[in-house]
């Protein structure tokens, strides 16, 4: 019966690199640029967490989803502003150094060996015993990113502003030419961008609590791999990417044995390698469609 | 005589470069001594992406996984083979009683960083734009996984210790001043000028009959070969190495020195090699502590890396081609027309290029560029 | 009274591609002026640098007010709409939301010359395949889908890149009616023509662009010497 929860907890690291993979994916959306930073807008929620540890649980998620907002917008102006047009790649190296300069800013803030969050350790209790072996956090962690991915789906299909993202998304110059404000456009995006980093940045570190410089760097790598694997240009297929390398990593994870264990990553890129030689447009992509390579 | 002089401006200008360092740096106390011979070898390293991320467009994060494979192969098996076998018992019985010459190791790392690179690239070198940034870091992922956890091949997640010291200034100055020749060489055959100018457009190069995979293919094995070169000098200057040193550190740093240089251009990887490398070393220095007169500061530690970062996120937005403008040595100079240097026989690069219209794949169809702003 | 629109000396160039070297025209109130002109003569990047779409040098005056530094999605809620060359319909989206996307840049108070019901008489396609996906669309259909829009902002000047291209004769002349009764609502036009002589008959002003300077204006939609035309689409 094990494979029951294998097959639970697989889902529940789908859904989160899911989400990743939205805040990688929005803003590509609109821009068509990369922003490898906003894994630094997780780790800094998750740092908030931890800073707040004294406040009640319900205040110290709302700070860290302004935290996230915040950092994100503050990438938007400083980073973004100045480089609109610029390409893909020339972004994706931009944030990879804003990554890696913010990492070390936290190892001086926060030092090397990480600060755990409690905030919510509970969840981490069993639901049900015996041979499936189930932690409340991994239903929470279903649960409130399907709740997430409802509300963005709704928002993006039954308000302005999302009809907006949308057509934007498909045609940046054209959106323009009807009015749509391109600015306030992309200002969203970002915005939903940190909103779902805050939830990662939760979710994760009740599962995880130990919250080191590279907690971030690490979760939006895979997150991007994700997003590559699926199919850059479309949000549902960038999310569908990031739920399945954090589906199939978490499922090999359980199925490789224990001494093994140490080559998963290994086994996890060597399938990042098919898949893009194979499919270089993305695993979702329907064959012979006309894409645009970035 | 014009373009001759180019010439030989292009080959002289880095090659003096590493000289000002090498002879700057034998002048100095031992300690500098260590940080000039490191910069030297940095600078090769950041020479052999150039010759790969330079020429083709094609951004690779993977280049540091070809200095791991000939920084350990060449540590490895000029370590003594007494204590190879008995700190790892687990080596497959060739790696554990082969000795090899530090010379022979040399070569032996340029081979094995070539044949490595030569293998991946068959499959990499289809990709382009993200999918080939994804796909080589997924390479630096593998590469450090096994060398990490394998220990039949090396000394796994320990540090492979007792290597001979024998990277000196002048081995430095001598490795890096062939990684540069190699690296002007290639960039003179045609195979080289197809594969820049197929960068510009290569939707119009393969139209036109170039096999872009080829090419890329091509400078791929060149800059593996010269990486893993370099990989066996960076082992030999530090007799020690693990894993961790060969990883997404050393990938950022010279990664961050090939973009500030330029690059673009040879000299660009060389200036941004050297020079970045000067300044982090000297920042490392001020990580344990440098007097300033009487004042003594001491940087907290990781602020090296702030600095790197935040130089290469500033240069990239403001002179996307990096200092040198992408340009070679006195290039600027020594064209005929100062106004359209890079006209000639260099495409001028729109490597990284912020705003630059060829740069931006969606281009291709011929609308108007729109401005944005 | 100041011109609804006139372009002061325009000039577009593409990095070293000069595209359009000097452009001087005006658009009055209500009036259809059109620009003729062989391939590559400039006409799109005209119509592009009014939307501020593409940069420009010289001055773009909308109602004596110069819109240097604006951009294109100001200039939509100024009251300019545009249907570019090759229609650009959201293609994924259907075309409900094309149409609502059209009346993002509808001004408040002010008194509506265009309204849904208007454009749906107008176009009864609009009506029947309002929730197909406007990539699913036949040439034409798209075509008239891209015009309604551009309407629904119930705009006071419409540019239009060569609506007719690619549409079968009938089609052709359904967009002229089309046309006839935009300008019959006050609606003024910029119209980019390939059928140069048709369009010089439907306008009360046109130029003829070549090698991006204008080289004839002919007013009052009657063409008096069809030679010189000629000579100015494609002489020296
Ligand atoms: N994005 C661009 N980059 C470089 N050159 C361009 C670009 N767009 C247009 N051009 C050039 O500018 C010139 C004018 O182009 P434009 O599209 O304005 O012509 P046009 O009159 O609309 O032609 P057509 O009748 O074919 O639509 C042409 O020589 C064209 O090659
Ligand atoms: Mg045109």
């Amino acid at each position: 019966m094990s494979w029951v929860s294998d097959l639970v907890n697989a889902i529940s690291l789908g859904v989160v690199y899911g989400l990743v993979a939205v805040s990688v994916g929005l803003v590509f959306g609109v821009l068509r640029q990369v922003n490898l930073a906003q894994g630094e807008v997780i780790a800094l929620g998750a740092y908030s967490l931890w800073m707040t540890r004294g406040l009640p649980v319900a205040a110290s998620i709302a700070i860290c989803c302004v935290v996230c907002v915040a950092m994100s917008l503050a990438i938007q102006v400083a980073i973004f502003r100045p480089l609109r047009g610029a390409s893909a790649l020339t972004t994706l190296i931009v944030t990879f150094g804003l990554s890696y300069a913010l990492e070390a800013v936290w190892l001086i803030a926060f030092g090397p060996n990480g600060e755990p969050v409690s905030m919510l350790s509970s969840l981490n209790s069993v639901v049900l015993g015996g041979s499936i072996a189930l932690r409340w956090i991994t239903l929470v962690e279903i649960g409130a990113s399907g709740l997430f991915f409802t509300g963005l789906v709704l928002i993006l299909y039954r308000s302005k502003i999302g009809m907006m993202m949308r057509a934007t998304a498909e045609d940046f110059q054209t959106a323009r030419l009807v009015g749509v404000r391109i600015d306030r456009v992309v200002t969203w995006a970002f915005v939903f961008g940190g909103l779902s980093a805050a939830l990662v940045a939760v979710l994760v570190t009740v599962q995880s609590p130990l919250v080191t410089p590279s907690f971030g760097f690490n979760l939006i790598v895979i997150g991007l791999v994700g997003v590559v694997l699926g199919g850059i240009d479309r949000l549902g297929r960038a999310t569908a990417g990031g739920f399945v390398v954090g589906f199939v990593n978490s499922l090999l994870g359980a199925v490789v044995p224990e001494q093994q264990l140490v080559f998963l990553p290994m086994l996890t890129f060597l399938f990042v390698i098919v898949i893009l030689v194979l499919r270089p447009a993305g695993l979702f992509t329907p064959r012979g469609s006309i894409v645009e390579r970035v | 005589m014009r373009p001759r002089l180019r010439l030989v401006a292009e080959l002289a200008g880095p090659l003096s470069l590493v000289v000002v360092v090498a002879v700057a740096g034998s002048a100095m106390s031992i300690a500098q001594q260590g940080n000039a011979i490191n910069v030297l070898v940095t600078a090769t390293i950041v020479v052999a992406l150039y010759v790969f991320i330079g020429n083709s467009g094609v951004w690779s994060f993977g280049q540091i996984s070809f200095v791991a494979v000939g920084a350990f192969a060449a540590g490895l098996l000029t370590s003594p083979t007494a204590t190879r076998q008995t700190s790892m018992p687990t080596l497959f019985k060739f790696l554990a009683t082969t000795q090899i010459s530090n010379t022979e190791s040399l070569v032996l790392a340029a081979g094995l960083g070539a044949v490595f690179s030569f293998l991946a690239g068959l499959v990499l070198m289809r990709l382009s734009g993200l999918s080939a940034g994804i796909a080589t870091f997924a390479v630096l992922e593998i590469t450090y996984d096994v060398l990490t956890y394998w220990d039949k091949i090396g000394p796994g997640a320990t540090t492979l210790a007792l290597v001979p010291v024998t990277t000196s200034m002048t081995v430095g100055a001598v490795g890096c001043g062939i990684a540069i020749v190699v690296a002007f060489a290639y960039q003179h055959t045609r195979s080289c000028r197809l594969l820049r100018a197929s960068r510009e457009d290569p939707v119009a190069a393969q139209g036109l009959g170039i096999s872009v995979f080829r090419h890329r293919l091509v400078a791929f094995t060149i800059s593996g070969g010269l990486a893993g070169f370099a990989g066996a000098l960076f082992v030999h200057e530090l007799g020690s190495i693990s894993t961790g040193q060969v990883y997404i550190d050393l990938t950022f740093a010279t990664l961050a020195m090939l973009v500030v240089g330029g690059a673009g251009s040879l000299w660009g990887a060389v200036l941004g090699g050297m020079g970045l490398g000067v300044v982090d070393a000297f920042l490392s220095n001020a990580e344990n502590g440098v007097a300033f007169g009487s004042v003594n500061v001491t940087l907290p530690n990781g602020m090296r890396v702030v600095i790197l970062g935040v130089l290469m996120v500033v240069v990239l937005i403001i002179a996307p081609k990096g200092v040198t403008g992408s340009r070679e040595f006195l290039e600027r100079f020594l064209s005929k027309r100062p106004g359209r240097a890079g006209a000639g026989n260099k495409p001028g690069g729109s490597l990284a290029g912020g705003a630059s219209v060829a740069d931006d794949g969606s281009q291709a169809v011929p609308s108007p560029s729109r401005t944005q702003s | 009274m100041n011109p609804l629109l006139r372009l002061d000396d325009l000039r577009v160039t593409y990095g070293r591609v000069v595209a359009v070297k000097s452009v001087t025209l005006e658009v009055n109130e209500g009036q259809a002026v059109c620009l003729v002109g062989p391939n590559g003569a400039g006409k799109s990047s005209t119509l592009l640098a009014v939307m501020g779409a593409v940069r420009s040098r010289g001055d773009v005056l909308l109602r004596g007010t110069s819109t240097r530094g604006l951009r294109p999605e100001a200039l939509a809620h100024l009251g300019v709409a545009m249907v570019p060359e090759g229609r650009h319909l959201f293609q994924t989206m259907s075309v409900q939301d094309n149409l609502s996307l059209g009346t993002l840049a509808r001004r408040q108070g002010k008194r509506a010359r265009i309204d849904e019901r208007w454009v749906t008489e107008l176009f009864p396609i609009i009506g029947q395949f309002a929730s197909r996906r406007a990539g699913l669309l036949s040439g034409g259909q798209q075509q008239q889908v891209a015009i309604a829009r551009a309407l629904l902002s119930d705009p006071d000047l419409i540019l239009l890149d060569e609506p007719s291209l690619g549409l079968s004769p009938v089609a052709v002349d359904a967009v002229f009616e089309v046309l006839e009764r935009i300008r019959g609502v006050g609606v003024a036009i910029l119209l980019v023509e390939q059928r140069a002589q048709r369009a010089i008959r439907f306008c009360e002003r046109s130029y003829v662009l070549s090698d991006g300077e204008i080289r004839l204006e002919v007013t009052g939609g009657a063409v008096e010497d069809p030679q010189a035309v000629v000579e100015a689409y494609f002489g020296r």
